[in-house]
């Protein structure tokens, strides 16, 4: 169950229409490194995995993925929102509009819609919190890359907040990766698969 | 903590250090200093005041709009702090410092939540209890829209 809370997580408030910036990050809400694939990414591992307090962490990262989806959605609405045909037709945001006007639509910067075919959920507690940690260094790459061309501080302060929160999410899934590690045999983490051959623990779960 | 081992990723277990203040936290991007790692690009404007996340209010706007993005900025750095510390107890689950500073925040968290329910609008189903004109409408949909930028 979720509770929805009436506020962002970091505030965006941005005064300047830019639809050329608005198609830059809505990568971020459903490209293949944005924060619906981290959500879902997430939030789909949890349930097999063998390490509870695995699982709720996964549970409170895809969550506050969740949150970050609603800001990088908000900045899109924004630039967007009083835009007029003629912006539309510069940006280059005009293939955008003929499908969406200026409606929010899961997509890659370069147009791709969202998939799931950009996550994987593996069924196995080792493979799935590295692919973990290394989805959030891509997703850091592409702030780092918004960050690089973007100039309005405006979305940048946000932008910024959300890098920083990859880099936490990192540290958090390393030592969850840890914990797992703690439970296995050091000479052969690859006996068994944790998820799935958990009578192998032996009770010791 | 693990030692290191080949063939497997390994990342040190952090240790609790310096924090930030939840108004700082909130505009860095974490409550913990050893994990504020700023990108070069992003040097240049440091130093300047976020232009978003203080509690200076809208220029501009009425009394009982400053009011409100006061203690909504408020709300939002507590509730940060809570949510990066939520984290790292995920991980260090017994960890006494951050245990009682969770709780503390927690009731802040709470009583400033409680607050704004009965100054201007409910921000969870849970707040509609603490609303005035709760028996005579529903007030849940009260407010502006969080991504409509008004109330910051």
């Amino acid at each position: 169950m979720w509770i929805y809370e009436k506020r962002l997580q970091y505030p965006v408030k941005i005064t300047k229409t830019c639809p050329k910036t608005a198609q830059l990050i809505i990568s971020q809400y459903g490209g293949p490194d944005g924060e619906l694939s981290a959500s879902m990414r997430y939030l789909s591992q949890r349930y097999s995995m063998p390490i509870k307090e695995v699982g709720g962490l996964l549970t409170d990262i895809g969550t506050e993925e969740l949150a970050h989806m609603e800001i990088i959605c908000a900045m899109v609405y924004q630039l967007t929102k009083n835009l007029t045909i003629e912006q539309a037709k510069t940006a280059g945001f005009d293939a955008y509009y003929i499908d969406h006007t200026t409606a929010l639509w899961p997509q890659a910067a370069a147009g791709l819609p969202f998939t799931a075919i950009e996550f994987q959920s593996k069924g196995d507690a080792i493979t799935d919190l590295t692919e973990d940690l290394a989805a959030e260094q891509k997703a850091r790459t592409v702030y780092d890359n918004l960050l690089r061309m973007i100039e309005d501080p405006e979305v940048r302060e946000p932008l910024k907040f959300l890098r920083t929160r990859e880099i936490v999410h990192f540290q958090r899934f390393g030592e969850a990766l840890e914990k797992t590690k703690d439970k296995l045999d050091s000479n052969n983490f690859y006996y068994f698969n944790p998820e799935f051959d958990k009578n192998m623990f032996h009770g010791k779960l | 903590m693990s030692e290191n081992h080949l063939a497997i990723a390994n990342v040190p277990i952090q240790q609790w250090g310096e924090l930030y203040t939840p108004e700082e936290a909130l505009n860095a991007g974490t409550v913990f200093q050893d994990l504020n790692m700023p990108f070069f690009a992003t040097e240049s404007v440091m130093g300047t005041t976020n232009p978003i996340a203080n509690d200076t209010g809208s220029l501009g706007a009425s009394r009982e709009q400053q009011d409100r993005e006061q203690l909504m900025t408020k709300i939002n750095q507590i509730s940060f702090f809570l949510d990066d510390l939520t984290l790292y107890l995920d991980t260090h689950e017994k960890d006494a410092k951050a245990l009682k500073l969770y709780h503390e925040k927690s009731q802040e968290c709470a009583e400033l939540k409680k607050q704004f329910a009965q100054k201007f609008y409910p921000l969870t189903k849970l707040c509609v209890l603490h609303c005035e004109k709760g028996e005579t409408g529903f007030c849940l949909q009260d407010g502006p829209m969080p991504w409509e930028g008004a109330c910051v």
